[in-house]
Order: structure tokens, then sequence, then C-alpha cells
């Protein structure tokens, strides 16, 4: 019996995997009901769904959204005249 | 004063961008590659480049959008060859995290954090925690968090501009990520 939960579970190590890759691609079929079995019986993986999820969240609003008019300015003279200087 | 595009002095004009521009271009280069030396070289080298390719400009679209268009290539290329630096292997990385049979250590097994996470978004000790926590990342690391992060460019168009396949790109995201909540857990939320 074990054996058989073995070859349909994943491993945690395949399941966070697998939860990473979800934010980039779209997973197959297979490994959508993989990945919903394991975290309906592993709790560790199912808090690492949640805290992968909310860093993204966390470094989204840490760079700000980023758009050219957006960015905070900065002055740098130093850079301006070293700049002119070698033009 | 409305800056007229004086063909025949390339220098004086691009000087007069230079006085104009580089303070946008340098803010947008420093807050995409979170560094000030990187910053200031990529803007220099992107006047640079505009010297040689001035007559390439055809005032088709204003200067600042012709400078920016050559800065963000230049950004492009910074990352290009950061996301190709080499770090530790996978099996070599993953053996910190998993066992022999690729379970959670107990120590690496994720627990829930229990403060109230809502508001760490506005907390400046934490986010000077988590600034901290991304330098400790490896360059390609670092790399994949910033394309995946900074603005809402498509994967697949982020993994054609840097010539990687899409597998390379969320695996390098995958174990930023493990670092990443590692380091969070330990400096912020068991403290």
């Amino acid at each position: 019996m074990k054996k058989i939960i073995h070859t349909f579970m994943l491993s945690c190590k395949k399941a966070a995997e697998l939860i990473d890759k979800k934010s980039v691609v779209k997973l197959s079929r297979r490994e959508k009901m993989q990945l919903k079995l394991h975290l309906s019986i592993c709790e560790g993986c199912e808090v690492y769904q949640k805290q992968s999820k909310f860093i993204g969240e966390l470094i989204t609003k840490h760079f700000g959204g980023l758009e050219e008019e957006k960015a905070p300015q900065v002055k740098n003279e130093e850079l301006k005249n070293n700049i002119s200087s070698k033009l | 004063m409305k800056n007229a595009v004086d063909i025949t002095k390339p220098s004086e004009t691009i000087k007069s961008w230079v006085e104009l521009y580089s303070d946008s271009m340098y803010s947008w280069a420093l807050q995409k590659t979170s560094s000030k030396e990187t910053a200031e070289d990529i803007v220099q080298e992107t006047f640079l480049a505009a010297v040689k390719s001035f007559d390439k400009f055809e005032g088709k679209s204003t200067p600042k959008t012709w400078l920016f268009s050559i800065l963000n290539n230049k950004i492009n290329d910074y990352y290009r060859d950061r996301i190709r630096k080499p770090s530790i292997s996978n099996s070599e990385f993953f053996e910190s995290f998993f066992d022999n049979v690729d379970h959670w250590y107990e120590k690496e097994t994720p627990q829930p954090w229990n403060e109230e996470t809502g508001h760490l978004l506005d907390n400046a000790e934490f986010q000077s925690i988590l600034k901290d926590c991304m330098k400790k990342l490896p360059e390609n690391g670092l790399s994949a968090i910033q394309l995946k992060y900074q603005d809402e460019k498509k994967s697949e168009l982020i993994c054609q501009e840097l010539n990687i396949t899409i597998t390379n790109y969320w695996q390098l995201l995958h174990r930023a990520k493990l670092q990443l909540r590692k380091c969070l857990d330990l400096n912020w939320f068991k403290k």
C-alpha cells in the first residue's frame, strides 16, 4: 500500500518545485492533481505555498510596481559631469 | 526652450541630453539594478552608445524615448550576463533542505508565521531585512527575482530576451524563493 501511495504521491521536494513553477508556467493536469493531493496531506508544503506567494507580494511591493515615471528620482551631478567630460 | 536636434553637432546635442535626462535615467537604472556603480556604468555606456549611433536617431521618437530604449537594452544585457553566473549545483543546493527521501528536514519544514503579515508591507525594519536577504542571494537567483517581480513582463518574453529556457528560469526562481523564505524566517519571524 505504501508503495502505491508513493508512486502517486509527490515528494516534498517535487511539490515545492511545482508550487513555484506554477507561478511561471501552467501546470499539466497530472501535475495539478499530484500537487493538490500532496497539499491535502502535507502541512509543511501547504505552509510553503502560502509563504512563497506572500514573499512574491512582498517583493512586488518592495520594487513598487516599477514604471520609468514613478522611480524615485535621484540626482547624480558627479555622473553628469563624468559623462559630459567623456563626450 | 524646445530642444531642436542639431544633427550636425552630435556631441553638443548629446551633452544637452545628459543635462536633461541623465538623472531620470540613473534613477531608473538604480531601481532596476539596486547597485549604484552598475547604474552609473550603464547610464554612461548608454550615452556613449548614443553618440556612436546618433545617425540612427531619426527624430521619430523623442530623445528621451530613444535614450531609454538604449538604456533598457543595456539593463537587459546586465541581467543576461548575471543570470548565467554559475552557482552551486541543484543537488548540492537541495540537499540542505530535503532529506534522502526528498522530504523536508525537520528543522527546514516551513512553519506558519504566526504574526499578522499584512502590515509588514509597510514596516521599514522588515523592508530592510528583506533587502538584506535579497542581497544574500546568488547573482543568478537575484536576477530571476528582479525579472519576475519588477514589472509585469510575461515570463515567455523575459526568457526570450535573455535567451534562457523557461525551465531554467523557474528553477532559479524556485531556489531563490526557498532561500528568501528561510532567510526571512530566521531573521524576522523566529526572532
